[in-house]
């Protein structure tokens, strides 16, 4: 009997620890929502989110020629456009539109919202989701120090 | 009594297991992570029946089965549950919206996640799918690499959304790899070096030597690379390269146009910028940088050899991208006598382009090194192709066990650690590797890694190949082909997905885009169409003749066969309206980037004799949808009915040159 018990221990062993072990259990991190940032850091200096990456290379493409790399509304191809492109780093004009009148704006264009026709539509050039990140983008532009 | 005892321990035992396997799957993290999604879906949702649908989702893995692409399975989404979901743009990971590209989030379905990203797709533990899994079958794609998965699929050239990797295959072709590696798809490159014969016409000892310690320090455009060579063997190779006899053709053409008297400096420069010469070149650094930089170019060049290379420059290297200009034998003078006064290293010492007096024992040493050290690959590549570095098919799947990395214990073992490494300093692996280094800048190393990462080990499968969009036509036979080939136009335009990138006009559907008596002007005398580019299509003072000849070859070969010949055929007269077309380019806000008449913006073409220029077809097609012409180009689709841009296609075509309106008005054709 002792003999049969030396040969079926340890192979129940095995087999109790084999099913215990399991890879890592741990607990599924319940992902949280990124923290905004709380304080105004430098935001020059903070990497880019890969949305508003995706965001700045629509603006490059598209927006920048006349509204400017900082938003100011200097793009090289301003000053052949009457009236000049909107200022977007400016403070009133970003608490004015809320995301969707952005939105609207860069979908129809300055005729769908009742400006000037020289803003063109880009709703059927872009993705919505181009759309909503180049809105975001936009949203990272600061008035710097005149 | 034992017997039972052991039987009754065991079976409580057996129970155990069993009751452990179950809770072992209860609490796989992804189930966490599902009823996380669910409460976060819920959150998110707009109505109450979409929240619903989260929170009725049942718990399980989820998989994409792809029985016709390697069988794959990738059960990738069972924690990243959101990549398909609109709503979760932003959210947290693993939750977040894939973003946007061609073929993501829609086509998840058809392609999977492994096939870009890399991973053991059967995995559901985070560790074993995407952790550090050492020597994994399919190891994770470093998400700076990732364009490579286009690359699996889309063999061309360039890919329409997928810059880096483009960028990559551009860069591998430019330098010459396929010169030693071969590659599918690349064996009948040859590289543009000059065939070394006639280099010893060209250049001078100390020239030649400065070039071969480093060529970049001499040219920063050079595409040959630095080899890994001492004094001594500098020396033998310089003396080999003057023991070779060039063409007597060749030699008296230099020896003939050194005995010239020199130009008109003054002239010379105006030619040279009428010429356009920095649309390629640079000089000090300005210019588009795909040729030789030529502020120097008097000290590592001997005039007469200018002058006979300016006027014939295929007859020294047939495989030169260089355009043929028709100079006269005067024009050629002045622009040398430029070159002679303002082009010279005024540091360099006197006897820079002096001969080297060949001393044998030492050019016999040479030639065995122009052996080993590959020269051969790039300058004399004829009738022997032998490709001496390892073929490149293959290398994206290789196994990080499989590669040696010598030295180099500093970075981790992956394929692409390696390859990046490789790319960078290929001479830190080992003493005595062969392969040369080249100078790239981070941004092209990140793509030729990505490029050398898209060539897997096998095939596609067909219903994974691209159906190719644009016909690989090159050029036509013929004296047109024979024109085409003098004027070089594939090293700045693209025909098919061949050519160069200098130019920003393809020439695929040029016969469908302009008018041919606009072409033949154009090609005789070019000008600047759009005025905010650097780079200007160069004069080659070309006969009128020769113009027509190509303009008519364009007509016939290079059309889109989406582009209507007659855009009004079959539409309502009404359609046929320039007023009406008049008012349309106002209220759409064309001016902002067209110039017309005095006002308009500096972005895009002007349009002030878009008449003379475009045929209406072409207007029409563009107007329609300018992305379908060029991905990435500007001008927004306005979503236009077929009237309206019948009508706005209608005006422009009356926008004629001055003098060609005068003819239309005596009964003459357009």
């Amino acid at each position: 009997m002792k003999f049969r018990f030396q040969i079926l221990g340890p192979i129940l062993f095995l087999l109790v620890a084999g099913a215990c072990s399991r890879h890592k259990a741990a607990a599924p991190a319940v992902p949280q929502p990124e923290a905004a940032p709380a304080a105004e850091a430098p935001v020059v200096e903070a990497p880019l989110s890969y949305e508003l990456r995706l965001g700045k290379g629509v603006y490059q493409h598209y927006c920048q020629t006349c509204h400017g790399e900082t938003g100011a509304g200097d793009g090289f191809n301003a000053f052949n456009v009457d009236p000049h492109p909107r200022d977007l780093s400016d403070p009133t004009f970003q608490k004015a539109k809320t995301d969707a009148d952005l939105k609207d704006a860069v979908q129809r264009g300055g005729v769908g919202v009742g400006l000037s026709p020289l803003m063109p539509p880009y709703g059927k050039t872009l993705s919505t989701a181009q759309v909503d990140e180049v809105v975001l983008y936009l949203r990272t532009f600061k008035k710097t120090e005149p | 009594m034992p017997l039972r005892r052991i039987f009754a321990i065991t079976s409580i035992l057996f129970l155990a297991v069993l009751v452990v396997s179950p809770l072992k799957n209860a609490l796989r993290p992804y189930r966490g992570f599902q009823r996380a999604f669910a409460r976060l879906g819920a959150s998110r949702a707009k109505s109450m029946q979409a929240a619903k649908a989260y929170q009725q989702q049942p718990v399980a893995i989820h998989q994409i089965w792809l029985p016709d692409f390697e069988n794959r399975v990738d059960r990738c989404t069972t924690c990243h549950l959101g990549v398909q979901d609109a709503s979760m743009a932003g959210a947290p990971e693993p939750f977040r919206l894939h973003p946007a590209s061609f073929h993501t989030p829609k086509d998840s379905g058809r392609f999977g996640c492994t096939a870009c990203h890399g991973g053991q797709g059967l995995a559901t533990l985070e560790k074993d799918a995407h952790g550090e899994v050492p020597d994994a079958e399919s190891p994770m794609v470093p998400l700076k690499f990732i364009e490579s998965g286009c690359g699996r699929c889309h063999a061309s050239e360039h890919v329409a959304g997928a810059a880096t990797l483009s960028l990559g295959r551009v860069v591998m072709e430019r330098n010459g790899c396929y010169a030693c590696h071969t590659v599918k798809g690349h064996e009948s490159f040859r590289s543009e070096a000059p065939p070394i014969e006639a280099v010893a016409l060209k250049t001078g000892g100390e020239a030649l030597r400065r070039w071969l310690k480093d060529p970049k320090t001499v040219d920063p455009n050079a595409t040959m690379p630095r080899f890994q060579l001492s004094p001594s063997e500098i020396d033998e190779l310089s003396h080999y390269v003057f023991s070779l006899a060039s063409s007597r053709d060749l030699a008296n053409r230099v020896q003939a146009a050194s005995a010239e008297p020199a130009g008109d400096v003054a002239k010379g420069k105006a030619i040279f910028a009428e010429a356009r010469c920095i649309s390629c070149h640079t000089v000090e650094g300005k210019g588009n940088g795909s040729a030789p930089e030529l502020s120097k170019v008097a000290s590592r060049a001997s005039a007469g050899w200018l002058l006979a290379f300016i006027r014939d420059p295929h007859a020294f290297n047939p495989r030169t991208r260089m355009p043929q200009f028709n100079f006269s034998a005067d024009e050629a003078r002045h622009v040398v006598a430029y070159m002679e006064s303002e082009f010279k290293d005024f540091d360099a010492p006197k006897e820079i382009l002096d001969p080297i007096r060949v001393n044998q024992t030492l050019a016999a040493k040479g030639k065995t090194l122009f052996r080993q050290k590959g020269c051969f690959a790039c300058h004399a590549p004829g009738a022997e192709v032998d490709r001496l570095g390892p073929a490149l098919d293959g290398i994206g799947d290789k196994r990080a066990a499989s590669l040696d990395f010598g030295k180099r214990t500093d970075i981790s073992r992956t394929l692409p650690a390696w390859l990046e490494a490789k790319v960078q300093k290929p001479g830190s692996f080992q003493d005595g590797l062969k392969m040369p280094t080249f100078t790239l800048s981070p941004k092209e190393t990140q793509a030729v890694v990505t490029a050398l990462l898209s060539l897997g080990a096998k095939p596609v499968p067909q219903p994974y190949r691209p159906v190719s969009a644009v016909r690989p036509s090159l050029l036509p036979g013929g004296t047109v082909g024979a024109l085409m080939d003098r004027y070089r136009c594939l090293s700045c335009h693209q025909i098919g997905d061949r050519g160069g990138d200098i130019s920003t006009a393809p020439l695929t559907a040029e016969g469908s885009k302009v008018k041919r008596d606009w072409l033949v002007d154009y090609l005789v005398l070019s000008f600047t169409i759009r005025p905010i580019l650097t780079d200007r299509m160069p004069v080659f003072r070309m006969t009128r003749d020769e113009a027509t000849q190509i303009a008519q070859a364009f007509e016939t070969f290079y059309l889109d066969s989406g582009i209507p010949e007659d855009p009004y055929a079959g539409q309502p007269a009404t359609s046929k309206d320039p007023v009406e077309g008049k008012r349309l380019y106002d209220t759409l806000g064309c001016r902002a980037c067209h110039i017309l008449g005095s006002g308009g913006g500096y972005y895009g073409p002007p349009l002030t004799e878009a008449g003379t220029r475009l045929k209406p077809g072409w207007t029409y097609a563009w107007l329609k949808g300018p992305q379908k012409w060029r991905a990435d180009v500007r001008c927004p689709n306005y979503g236009l009915t077929d009237a309206d841009a019948l009508r706005l296609t209608s005006y422009l075509d009356t926008l004629v040159k001055s003098s060609t309106a005068s003819k239309a008005k005596r009964g003459g054709t357009r």
